[in-house]
């Protein structure tokens, strides 16, 4: 299971979310640069229709595949009161003929995509993970090179952290003290709450990269 | 990682018995094979699973798949699509993505399970090849592994010499019939010389689907 929740921040700001990130972490960023495909199953394949995501990270000196499912999110009015969303995820790491395999097992590519940007880990109560990243769609198949982002205004920021049935509702509380340190840049909700860019953004981007510059 | 040959058990006539095993294990150790522990390796067999029977699966949809779990690397998963010759590896998540994704149902499991020796720089492993839940014996197994070298090809003649004093060994003990080497052709599956646990995946595998065929016929 994970917890999530994400916004979206303007480009002229990432810069500024770096720094507090940085601030906040004082670990390591991580460059993003994954390929990922979204597939469908095949027609009349399997017991239910099913989606599932391979995504290829090609930051590090050799491409890391990775098969993610991600299931439905929790029901119940408890969890539509939580300010994050909790949902089964699995993942695993596959080797290079990944997608081979994929298709093989009767897999259609729905779309795909190019996601560029960073990433921090933060050590709370739990490991929680910030993804900041840019979405590129590939005009032609396969081809990352002449990648274009969707919205070249716009990041999404992601903030997630692994959870158990035992602990959703402590991740949750951690997850949510910690978008409140990212609150002056921009909102965090669950996922498909839209909730737009914050106003005081501009304001604390300028603070932060101020102070930044003075260090 | 070392090379590994698995051979399986031929009478000269009739069937294998548990005690073929024992045999072989007291053969292993009269020549100081030294008992380090338990092995086993889970092979399944799945079929696609047909949401509508009157139409018909994708055409490029797997018609088997087969996975395999190794006691030895509990992390990780193997599968092998002997129609599109792919052997596969993942961490062992994949298998519960799998069964999230309901795409193919299990039609069988065997069991290869049993004892490892070490001789000097040799490493053998001796068990029974059993269907799971019934316990149905379908072969006995020895895998022998050169554990210095990784070269398919430089420890051919190492490997071979030592399965042949086996075979010596368990002749010794009034065994009637002998080990026999099914090797996979790994060039069929893109494999290198260089010798992997998807080698040793692509085995196991071989030999299941050989004695799920023996016994047929």
């Amino acid at each position: 299971m994970e917890c999530v929740v994400q916004g979206i921040l303007e480009t002229q700001y990432v810069d500024a979310l770096e720094v507090l990130l940085q601030g906040l972490c004082g670990g390591i960023r991580e460059t993003l640069k994954v390929h990922e495909f979204y597939l469908k199953s095949g027609s009349n394949m399997g017991a239910v229709n099913s989606e599932v995501t391979l995504c290829c990270s090609l930051s590090g000196p050799q491409p890391v595949w990775t098969v993610r499912h991600v299931g439905g999110p929790m029901r119940g009015a408890a969890s539509e009161q939580l300010p994050a969303l909790v949902r089964s995820v699995f993942e695993a790491d596959i080797s290079n003929s990944g997608l081979r395999f994929m298709y093989a097992l009767g897999y259609k590519l729905d779309y795909e995509i190019l996601r560029t940007g960073f990433s921090f880990c933060f050590q709370k109560v739990v490991p929680i993970t910030v993804k900041v990243s840019c979405i590129c769609r590939l005009p032609k198949l396969h081809a990352i090179d002449e990648a274009v982002p969707v919205t070249p205004t716009l990041h999404l920021v992601e903030v997630f952290a692994p959870a158990s049935a035992d602990n959703y509702a402590e991740v949750v509380a951690a997850i949510s003290s910690f978008a409140e340190f990212l609150a002056p840049l921009l909102h965090l909700s669950k996922p498909g709450a839209f909730t737009g860019v914050v106003a005081t953004a501009s304001t604390a981007a300028s603070s932060l990269i101020s102070r930044a510059a003075l260090k | 990682m070392p090379v590994k040959w698995l051979l399986y058990w031929q009478p000269n006539a009739g069937q294998v018995s548990s005690q073929t095993l024992v045999d072989v294990m007291k053969s292993i150790e009269s020549i100081n094979g030294v008992r380090l522990g338990r092995w086993q390796v889970t092979a399944s067999n799945h079929r696609p699973i047909q949401r509508d029977q009157s139409m018909p699966l994708p055409p490029e949809a797997a018609r088997e798949l087969l996975g395999l779990t190794f006691s030895e690397v509990p992390s990780k998963h193997y599968f092998v699509l002997r129609g599109e010759h792919m052997v596969v590896e993942t961490h062992s998540n994949m298998q519960n993505i799998m069964e999230k994704l309901q795409l193919y149902r299990n039609r069988l499991t065997i069991f290869f399970e049993g004892y490892q020796y070490q001789l000097g720089d040799f490493q053998v492993k001796a068990g029974r090849a059993v269907l799971a839940h019934s316990e149905n014996l379908r072969g006995i197994i020895l895998e022998v592994e050169y554990v210095p070298v990784s070269s398919i090809e430089q420890t051919r003649v190492l490997l071979q010499e030592f399965v042949d004093l086996v075979q010596e060994v368990v002749a010794g003990q009034n065994m009637l019939g002998r080990f026999i080497h099914l090797e996979p052709n790994y060039s069929d599956y893109n494999l290198q010389d260089q010798y992997g646990w998807q080698h040793t995946a692509l085995q196991y595998i071989t030999l299941m689907v050989y004695f799920m065929s023996s016994q047929r016929s």
